[in-house]
Formats: C-alpha cells, structure tokens, sequence
C-alpha cells in the first residue's frame, strides 16, 4: 500500500469540485486561500528590499564574553590596574556591580591583524586570518545586566521573553528553501541556556516558525527515530496502516481540509526523517574539512564547537535559513585569564574555518553570520575569593559584536567605546537597532516584518528602530 | 539666543547616550504636543500652515519654514519658538518659557537625538471613534424572550445562510465530553446516550458533566492559561514555586462548585484584604505572582520591582478586563483612551502589594495523600546529595592538616578546620565544579521540600515580619517600618525618570462612559487592592462579564464572539453579534455570576448542537456559525484521552505536581542554573502517579513537556487566550515515535487482549476504545490484515531485552577555568514501576499495540467534530 499523494492543493479542489456541496467561488477561493497560507507557511517568500545575504548563522557566545578582553584593548587599563574606587550601593545598580571595586587590565597579549589592523587577543591565531572579513562593532549597547533577560532581549527583542526569536521572525519573513528541515534551527551546547527554549520561541508566531534545537547527544530532534526494537519495516507498515484509517475517515468530513494537511504532516515528518541523518552526519565532509574545523582533533572543547560550526554551514548550504549556534562559558567573573582564555582557544579554531569554508564555497556572500554575546564585561571586579583573582562583572553598555558575510562592511571597525571600555560612545546604538540592521542585511524592514496578534500589530524592535547604516557595505 | 540653546544641546549630549529619543518621543513630546500645540496646529485647524501631526509635516513646516532640523536643535525654529528667547513665543501668552525649562529641554534632546516619531500614523487617528468604544458602554438588557438561537437566526436569516442540520447523537456526546471534561467519553457512556430516547436525554447529560469533578480540572486548566500558572519562575534559576499548586488546586475547586465569578475574581485580586477569615482566599493570591520573575545578585532592585508592578498591572488588565494596559506604560495608549496616567495609577493600586508566604493550614478539601510519601522520597535523595557535599569537606580537612603537618584533624583548632571547609581549601577547580554541582542540587532539593508544608504562595499588602518571600537577595524592611511607596508616572517606562506623582486609581475611561462611578482607592498601605477588586468585579463594570462570557463561549465555539479574548480595545476584532455579548452578560450577571449557568445556556442552543459543514461564499470565516466548527485536541486533551483510551488514566486530583514520563532526551537535558546545572528530571516513580490528568503534571517554565509543547501548549509566561492548533512534522515525531504513544498503545492492547479472545473481537474493541464506536465492515477488514501481518512480523523478531536507563550526563563549562567539566549523575534511589514493556507481552499484543498506536494517531482520535 502506497502513501503516496497528490499535491495537496490538488487533491483538495478535486475534492471541494466534486463535494457537491454547491460551494460559491468566493467561499472556494476563501478555503482555497486559508489552506495556501496555512500550507505555505514556510515557502519561500519575496522579500522587502534587496539585499546579498538570505541566509543567517548567529553564534551567541552566551554569558557576556568580555569585549576588553577579546577585540577591544583597553591600554588604559594597565595603569589603573588595582587602583580601588568605591561604587556606591542604590536600588538603580545591581549589589554585585557595587561597593568596594578595582579596576583590573586585561591578562591578555593583543596582535594586530589584517588590513585594517584591528587588535584583537592573541590568542585569535586562526580567527585573525579572517579578519578582513569581519565588521567589528564596538557601539552596541543591551539593557539588562541579568542574563535571561539580556539572552531574551537579544533574541527576542523582548526582556521578558515569550516573544518570537529573531530566528522565528526571519522563517516567517522569507520562507524556507528546504521543505524537509525546519527554516530555524539551533545548535545548542550540552546545557541548554539560561532561559531555555524561550531563546528560540515562535512567541506568537505560528510554531512552524519556532526554532528546533538539534542535540549534540541522542537523536539530533526529538523522537525523529522510533523507540529501540522498532524496525524501519514496522514503521512503514504502521505508517500505511494509518495512512488507509485516515483515507477512509476523510470523506466522513469532505469539507474540513486540515484533515488533508495532517496527511501530509507525516509525510514531511518522514521525508524529514529520511533527510536529516545524512545531513548531520559530518562524515560526509572530506577529512581536510573536518580538520579544519578542528573536528576530529585532540581537543574535545574544539571538537564540540567545531562540530556544530561545520553543521551549521552544512544547514545553511541544505537551506536552512536560519541556524544559532550557542557557545556557553563566557560568565568570567573570577579567573578572567583562565576562563576567558581556553573559551578563546576553542572557539578560535571552528569560527575562523566557518568563514573560511563560507568564502571558499561561495555561501559568505549569500550568508550573514553574526557574533555577539548578551552583553558585554565591566572594566573593573570588586572582592571575591578573598581578592585573589580577578574577572569582570557584567556591563550592559559596552559589548563584544562583530558581523561578516552578505552585505556587512567588511574589514572596518564602527563605533568606540571608551577609554577604560565602561561604555559605547560612538555610534551607540540599542538592541532593537541591532535587530533592524540584522533584518535589513536579510532583505526585510522591520516596519513591514509585522504580524496582528491579539489585536495588536506585533514587531521585531516591538516599536521600531533604525539602520545602522555604518555596518553595511 | 543661540548660545543659550548651544548650551542646553551641550549639557545635552552627555546625557543623550543613556536617553532613548523615542522614548522620549512617547513619554513627553507627544503628550506635550497633544495637550498644547494640536489645538491650534493639527486637529481642525492649521494655522501658519504648520500642523504638527507627524514627522513629515514637522519637517515640511509651515510659513515659516521647517519646524524642525533633526539633530540641530540650535537651529530648528519650534525650539526657538518655545524656548521663549526670540520674538514669538509659542505656545501664545503667559509667561516666557510657558512649557517650563524642563519640557523645552526635552524638546532639545529629542530634536538632537534626531526628532524621531516611532508611530508613523499621524497623531490624528489616535483619537477614539465611537464604535471603538463599544466595551465601556454599558452592558445592554436583551429583550424578553430572548434567546441564542434567536439571535443567530436572524443573521443567518438576513444572510440567507441555512443552517446545518443537528449534529449525529455520538458526534454530539463526544464533543460534549471534551469541551467540558477534556476526557473522551467512555464507550458505554456513547452507547447509553445514543441509545436514550427520552427527551431529556440531553439534559441529563449536561448537568452530569457539569457536576462531574473532570469539569473543574477542564475548565480550571483554561483559566490557569489566561493566569499563567507555572511551578516554576522562569528565568535563570527558574526556582520551583514549592506552594503554588494549591493556588491551582483553588481554581479548580472554585470552578467545580460554581463559585459565583465576581467572588472568584475579588479573591484572587485581594483575599487577603476582603475575606481574611477564609484561608483559601489568601491561596487566591497567588494569581497576582504567576508572572514569570526573578531576582538575583546582578539583578537591579527598582527594575525587579517595577518589572512585577509591570506584569501584575497588565496581567490582570489582560485576564479580567481584556485589555492590553502594557501599552500604556511607556506613553498613552496608541489605540484605546488609556491615557499613561491611569496605568500608573492602577499600577499604585498594587504598589503596597508585597510576596508573601504565610502558614495557612492544610484545608479538608486539599489533597495532602502523597505529602508524606513525596517528602519521605525527597529527603532520602537530600541525604544522598549531603553525603556526595561531605567528602568536598573531609578534603578539606584533609587539606588543612597537610598544610599544618598534623595527622589527625583533631591536633588542629576547631576554627582552623572550619575555615578551610569554608575557603574549600585543597578543592581543585574540576572538583570545584563538582562541588557546586551538588550545593546546586541540594538548594534546589530543598526548595522542594517545601511542597509539602502548609504554606501558600500569596501576596500581603505590606510585608509580613518572617512570612516574606522573593529569596536570598530581596530585602524588606519590617512591616512596622513599611510605608507605601509613592507612585510617580514613568515617561517611557524608564524606572529612572519619575514625573508625575499619581494616586491609586482605576481607568477614567470606564466612569467616562458607563454607569460605574469612580471608586475612592485608600492611599494608605491596606486596602488598594480591596477597592480595585470592588471596582473590577463590580456588577456595573462594563469590561468584567462581556469578557467571561465571551470566553466561554469561545471554549464551546473556539472563537468568542469577539474574537480576540484578551483585548477589547479599538484593535481587538469587534463582537460579531454584539447584542448576543450582552445578552449574556447580563444573563451572567442576573443568575449570580454562575459560569455554569453561561455554560447551560449556550450547550442547550441548537447551534451548539449543529453538524459540521461547509462554509457559505457570503460567510467564509463562519462568524454567524451556520454549522459547528471542528477542531484538534487540545495538548492536555490529546495526552489525557490516549491514556483515558488506554484505560491508565488516573483521576487523582489535587496535590503537588506528578512528574510524568517525558520525552528521554529532554529529561536527561542538561540545564542551566546560575553558576551550575539542575537535576535531571525524573519522572515519578508510581505509575499512577505520573498517569493523572496533565493538569496536574508539574508546570516547570523552563522544561516543558514536549510532547505538550509541539501540539501548542500554553506559553507559561504571556496570557494565553487561545490556544493554536498548528498542524507541524514535530507532531507525527511526538505522536509516532514517541516513547509515550507506544507505552499509551501496548497497554492499550494488552488491556483488549486481556477483555476478548479472538482477533476479530479485540480490534473491535481497540477501535471502540479510541473511537467510542466500532469499525465498519472496511475498516475491520484493513485492521485484521494488518493484524495478521503485524503479528507474523513480531513472532518472528522478538523485542530486544530492555536495555538499563542511560546515565545522565552533566556538562558543564565552567566559569572558573572555561573547560568543560562532565559528571553523573546517580540514578535516583526510589524503585521505578516501569510501564508495560514489548518483551512482557505475546506476540499478538504487540500486533495490536501497532494496530492501537495507528488508532491513536488517526485524524478521527485527534478532532472533534
């Protein structure tokens, strides 16, 4: 026994036309229409405005990795180092941020690198031969120095979170090219973040648009595999089994065509089910590839960044529109130079092959990738562990950002911070501006990227923003 | 002139970075503009030619040029003109500077920060129409001798539409059974109704599923949707809310006996003040915390608390009276006439509003069964997690006697051992990480513990001395030393920038337009909420009843006659009949409140008991209900009827929340909690425990079941007034490879196989189960075929041995060294009772399970029609 339909438009008006229910055309159009839109959720969609990139891979370095520390030196430092200052304590600053603090300089060796001669840690061996890609950006400034709400904020322009991810706005606004993956995908560590899979939500988004996290352990989506002991012939048989059930149960309710686009769910879950382990499977890639990212290698911290850098290019190139990658780790309140530096040393590696491998293939210029944390690290630390070591706290005014691929200004510097690396004083923006740019980099203006919720017409900056126009080409 | 104006833009700039223009825009030019330019520019008239009524007329001007040059204040003329400094003064008369220093300097910064105007629509479409004022109108009487079915028909009639026939007796009963209960009706309850001739058959039937205690945990589930009821807190320690259950075990109970709705709605807004003798109307407060919420070290104290302040004023604006109030916190409202003042001021009606945990004894009525046996089980994996924490300590010990070249701990100064237990002395940064792992646990574990006592999660007005709440970094000062803090505006929301200082208060719309008086709220630390309840559940409020009737009516029609439940405002869809609304409502009202009395008179309409049918070309969307819409099963409904099909489900009500059995990946997911990870989930241990209805299954923010999730759950942190019914591939996975769905269909067959003998008989009997009917000679024919097939198949490949439960990995990458650490975790020590499992049953069994898990994905197990 077949499973095998017709499209489903087809079927459908064959079936209205031959219904006999007397339907008028307007009402035919009215069903035809709502089974379209609901059916075609995810097709590629025109967008607002032209642009170079359709596609995006976000790597959130989660936990406010240090911009001082990474690409933006603060020399300054070095001679305030452990000069004491007292912060005072008011309801309007978090208890950690204040009393007695010391400011503290970077443990780090900076290098300049590239053409335009950006500093950045040493430590970056393989990421400075990249450089000239990259658009660093020192202006940006988030709101909140709490992480879920700053991770919220970031990824949802929303602090409270239950908002749509901006992975989910950009699936609703361009569709997907890959019918048999979802259009968002994110590629988390071990450890989801703080704040879970609101993170990826579809908010009020329809939840095709939501986010599907691929695991690093177990079956990549969830139940995408039977339990243990059913075999792939079980299944089939069972599948047809149902399959006949729910062809003898349609012409019970002839008019009522979500029964007909259930069909055809299991249809993509198993088509999906079919594709996704040959794309997951990284030993498809040639070992050079592999090596490259440094999958395969010595070090598990590399292999496990290296991994999901690789699947993400993989996505992107099977379709994908929008994949996250999540790199945990950067909370360095303490050990700054331990801490920081091996998160350096694993993603080092993996991210400067991402943009190499996307420039040999050709997707840089059709890709937008991204890398920014929630929010950026304080100049100074106060007293912990009996002062011994010294970190950063976390410092929502000055972060750690820089865009490359599609359309991005590449090998430039936009925005400053200041001299001790407390705030962003150049070309100071918020987050919702961020979010406008990343949009307008994809093709879509935010202003139009609307959808009605609950009466009210919902966006991504939830009340609008502007272009950073200094980060485009 | 000039320099004065270059001196205000100079002052300026330093503060322009910490200041959003547009927020600005909506906090102070905007309602300036309003108040004192439009008058004379704008609306009716345009004198000079300059109407400021948006960005683009600013900038185009008027006869004398451009009003305004974006991020030159010094030389935009509307600022020389209300600065006072030039020879025209704006606006005209009084004295120089007439909008005051403090406004022109607004206007300066705005205009440096580039003049935005967030809004593109012209000021004047915020102006209200009448017929977007439909909801503060006061409810009309219907006529007597009205009815639904009257009301509907008439349009209907108007339109030309006929109406579908009466709907089948088994299509009906079982769409009964799951709006009201969200169980499937049992087999023989279809038989006995379908086979009832007698004319109150159907009677009967309503008042048996309003009186069933399945009503309340159907009806209580949809409300703790609009609440946002959750055991947990959300955010980065997404702490367990140990006492919250009782909060909905309340709404269920208030549900099933009928509590009359005004008193439901008074106690959950202010219990505590308004029936301070009844302990439950205290648990009723736990409405007002449901929010999502957290406060940590790096946590800023005003902003935590302007975010609750935040939350509960919109959440109840949303749940009670459908109105979205969050727009109104950073300007007036775009839409509705809710001006930012009256936010504030229903804002200051919570503002003595303080989280409490009083002791409140367990009631008669609570199911307090398992305390003894969940406490019993938590302390033994307490005790596990003491003993992993005391090895961290003897290493210390250890430690310091090496350092001290002692050999028994003894030889050392009792201070000297407790201080390198306490500095974790010789503790190196893997084991370190280990250490935290299991502080993090044994935190977390005891927190638990506290779902056992007889505390409630509440609210007080005021703090109470040692019945506080919030956690570790929450300070409150003693309730004799408390006052009420004042209550100020905030211009685009910014806790920071007070204005003006407002008073307790309610909507002025509301007494602008209905028959409902402004009450006097108490400005003192007691008694705010009291008068806000009033007002709410006043009997004469416009919003109250319209919005419960209209979501009940949405729960029998999955669309309320306004369609958007939480938002009655100009941007909500306007009420398709609206004379029925108020019908309703008055009806409501008149029988005391009661929901089921709503409920009765919409369930007896024949347009409830219609068929299914097309739509009409001259009513596509069906708003006149010419027919009944079908629809999917809810999440809850759609897991409680597979196990109420497999004949596992256990009615239990009540208690702390079950742990049911989840998807295995997501349960050994690894998350995070600040500076370490939480426990794996575990399910619980008894079968019957983790079978109760999903209502009752522990809500946690951050873990959500996901086979709950994918058929589109309720989001646990915004108001949910609807739920989506998606149709996604993530579904078929959940439904046809999960580990749920298969142990739903094995019981499913080996409870048939136990009840017939022949193959014939039992698929009969499976389809009877899922279907509440028995397959037709067709369907017989593809089952047994696939029987026979299916049971060859598995007498050939017996299933593999169950394999032991994997190992729950944690992996962390630390703070402290930024390595990745990984451990695991020991399994817990309670004794699991397994569900049935492939190798335990014959052959045949598992034919049918296959033939059952077909059953329970079919398209006719998943809709109501």
């Amino acid at each position: 026994m077949s499973t095998k339909l017709a499209p489903a438009s087809l079927n459908r008006r064959e079936l209205l036309f031959h219904s006999g229910m007397g339907l008028g055309a307007a009402a035919l159009a009215a069903i035809l229409h709502d089974e379209a839109r609901a059916a075609d959720a995810l097709a590629p969609k025109a967008r607002h405005l032209p642009a170079k990139a359709k596609n995006c891979i976000f790597l959130l370095m989660e936990g406010g990795p240090s911009h001082i520390d990474t690409f933006d030196p603060k020399p300054k430092l070095a001679a305030l180092h452990m000069t004491k200052f007292q912060k005072e304590r008011n309801k309007f600053e978090a208890n950690m941020n204040t009393g007695e603090r010391y400011y503290v300089r970077s443990p780090f060796q900076f290098r300049r690198a590239g053409r335009s001669g950006v500093e950045i840690n040493a430590l970056f061996e393989n990421f400075a031969s990249v450089v000239d890609d990259v658009c660093f950006y020192r202006g940006l400034r988030a709101e909140s120095v709490n992480h879920p709400t700053a991770l919220y904020h970031l990824n949802t322009g929303n602090q409270f979170g239950g908002d749509p991810a901006l992975g989910a706005w950009v699936s609703y606004g361009l569709g997907t090219e890959n019918r048999n993956l979802p259009s968002f995908v994110v590629l988390p560590d071990l450890a989801f973040p703080q704040g879970g899979p609101a993170n990826w939500s579809n908010g009020f988004l329809p939840a095709h648009y939501q986010g599907t996290p691929l695991r690093p352990l177990g079956a990549p989506v969830l139940d995408m595999t039977p339990p243990e002991g059913v075999s792939k012939e079980r299944q089939k048989a069972n599948l047809d089994f149902l399959g006949s059930l729910n062809r003898m149960h349609r012409p019970r309710h002839p008019e009522h065509a979500e029964l007909q686009a259930r069909i055809e769910s299991y249809e993509l879950a198993f088509r999906m089910q079919a594709e996704m382990p040959g794309i997951v499977d990284l030993d498809k890639e040639p070992a050079a590839t592999r090596e490259m990212y440094g999958v395969g290698g010595k070090d598990p911290d590399v292999e496990a960044i290296g991994r999901r850098c690789l699947l993400a290019r993989r996505l992107v190139q099977s379709g994908v529109r929008f994949v996250q990658v999540i790199v945990s780790g950067w909370d360095s309140h303490d050990y700054i130079d331990k801490a920081h530096g091996a998160r350096i040393r694993a993603v080092d590696k993996p991210v400067a092959a991402l943009i190499a491998d996307l420039k040999r293939t050709g997707l840089l210029d059709e890709t937008l990738v991204v890398w920014s944390g929630e929010f950026g690290r304080s100049p100074d630390n106060g007293i912990r562990r009996g002062g011994e070591v010294w970190g950063r706290d976390h410092n929502a005014t000055a972060m750690a950002v820089w865009l490359a691929g599609g359309g991005v200004k590449a090998g430039s510097i936009v925005g400053a911070t200041d001299e001790t690396g407390l705030a962003a004083v150049e070309a100071v923006h918020p987050i919702k501006d961020f979010h406008v740019t990343l949009l307008r980099l994809l093709g879509l203006d935010d202003n139009r990227l609307r959808y009605l919720h609950a009466g009210r017409e919902k966006q991504l900056s939830q009340t609008g923003g502007e272009v950073i126009g200094e980060l485009l080409a | 002139m000039r320099a004065l104006l270059l001196s205000i833009a100079g002052v300026l700039l330093a503060a322009a970075h910490a200041e959003d223009p547009s927020a600005l825009f909506t906090g102070t030019i905007l309602p300036v503009l309003k108040r004192d330019c439009l008058g004379c520019h704008g609306e009716g008239q345009t004198l000079s030619k300059l109407d400021l009524r948006s960005r683009e007329a600013l900038l185009r001007g008027g006869a004398r040029g451009p009003a305004v040059q974006p991020g030159k204040p010094a030389e935009s003329l509307l600022l020389q003109l209300i600065s006072g400094a030039g020879a025209i003064q704006m606006p005209p008369g009084g004295p120089p500077q007439r909008l005051g220093r403090e406004t022109v300097d607004a206007f300066a910064r705005w205009i440096e920060g580039g003049a935005p105007w967030p809004q593109a629509a012209p000021v004047s479409q915020w102006t209200y129409k009448e017929e977007d004022l439909w909801a503060f109108r006061p409810v009309k009487k219907p006529a007597p001798g009205w009815s639904i079915d009257a009301m509907l028909g008439a349009r209907l009639a108007a339109a030309g539409i006929a109406a579908a026939p009466a709907a089948g007796k088994r299509t009906l009963i079982r769409r009964i059974t799951f709006d009201l209960t969200g169980l499937p009706p049992s087999p023989e309850e279809v038989d006995a109704f379908a086979n009832d001739r007698s004319p109150q058959a159907y009677d009967r039937l309503i008042d048996r599923l309003l009186d069933s205690p399945r009503y309340g945990e159907r009806q209580g589930r949809r409300w703790l949707d609009v609440a946002r009821y959750a055991d947990s807190s959300g955010y980065s320690n997404d702490f367990e809310r140990p006492n919250a259950w009782r909060y909905r075990d309340y709404v269920i109970r208030a549900l099933n006996d009928d509590k009359p709705y005004d008193r439901f709605l008074r106690e959950q807004i202010a219990g505590d003040e308004l029936f301070p003798g009844d302990p439950e109307a205290w648990i009723a407060t736990g409405f007002l915390r449901a929010g999502p919420w957290e406060h940590t070290g790096m946590s800023v104290e005003a902003v935590t608390r302007q975010m609750f302040l935040d939350d509960v004023t919109n959440g109840a604006g949303v749940a009670l009276l459908g109105l979205t109030l969050g727009c109104a916190r950073c300007h007036d409202h775009k839409f509705d006439p809710i001006p930012t003042r009256d936010y504030y001021r229903v804002q200051a009606a919570f503002a003595t509003t303080e989280f409490a945990r009083p002791e409140i004894g367990f009631l008669a009525r609570e199911n307090t069964s398992e305390l003894a046996a969940g406490r019993a089980r938590l302390n033994a994996v307490v005790k596990r997690t003491q003993a992993s924490l005391g090895r961290f300590d003897e290493m210390a010990r250890q430690a310091a006697m090496k350092k001290h070249g002692v050999t028994r701990a003894g030889d050392l100064p009792k201070d000297v051992l407790a201080k390198a237990v306490r500095d974790k002395l010789g503790v190196g940064p893997a084991e370190f990480e280990e250490l935290k792992l299991h502080q993090k646990h044994m935190q977390i574990y005891r927190d638990s513990l506290d779902r056992f006592e007889p505390k409630a999660f509440a609210v007080s007005s005021g703090p109470i001395d040692g019945a506080t709440d919030g956690g570790p970094n929450l300070k409150y000062p003693a309730a004799s030393e408390y006052k009420a803090p004042e209550v100020h505006v905030l211009p685009g929301g910014n806790v920071q920038s007070a204005a003006e200082k407002v008073e307790p208060g309610v909507l002025s719309v509301v007494a602008r337009y209905s028959r409902l008086a402004e009450p006097a709220i108490p400005s003192g630390v007691k008694g705010r909420r009291g008068a806000l309840a009033q007002w709410i559940a006043s009997p004469d409020n416009p919003l109250t009843a319209r919005v419960m009737v209209n979501r009940i009516w949405q729960y029998h029609f999955g669309k309320g006659l306004a369609a958007d439940a939480n938002n009655f405002g100009k941007m909500g869809k306007k009420p398709s009949h609206p004379e029925l609304l108020d019908a309703l409502a008055s009806h409501f009202v008149e029988s005391g409140w009661s929901v089921k009395a709503v409920h009765r008179l919409i369930l007896k309409s024949d347009a409830y008991r219609r068929a299914g049918g097309a739509a009409s070309a001259k009513d596509p969307e069906n708003a006149l209900l010419s027919f009944f819409p079908p629809r999917r099963l809810e999440a809850e409904e759609l897991r409680d009827g597979m196990l109420a099909a497999a004949g596992e489900l256990s009615l239990e009500g009540g208690g702390p929340g079950v742990f049911p059995t989840i998807n295995d990946d997501v349960a050994r997911q690894p998350q995070h909690r600040m500076g370490s990870l939480a426990p794996a989930y575990r399910p619980s241990p008894e079968r019957r425990q983790r079978n109760r209805r999903t209502v009752y299954t522990f809500q946690q923010r951050s873990l959500a079941d996901p086979m709950v999730e994918v058929f589109n759950g309720a989001n646990m942190d915004v108001s949910c007034e609807r739920r989506d019914s998606s149709t996604l591939p993530t579904q078929a996975f959940a439904l046809f490879n999960g580990q749920f769905a298969h142990d739903r269909a094995l019981a499913l067959a080996d409870r048939v196989s136990k009840q017939a003998a022949t193959p014939a008989a039992r698929v009969a009997l499976a389809f009877r189960r899922a279907f509440g009917r028995a397959p037709d000679a067709e369907e017989k024919k593809a089952a047994l075929a696939h029987y026979q097939r299916m049971a060859a198949h598995h007498r050939a490949a017996p299933p593999p041995p169950p394999t032991p439960p994997k190992p729950v990995i944690h992996a962390i990458n630390s703070e402290l060294t930024g390595e990745s650490h990984r451990f695991v975790q020991p399994e817990d020590p309670s004794p699991y009772e397994h569900d049935t499992r492939p190798h335990e049953v014959p052959p045949e069994t598992r034919a049918l399970a296959d033939i059952a898990l077909a059953l329970l994905n079919s398209n006719e197990f998943v809709y109501v029609y």
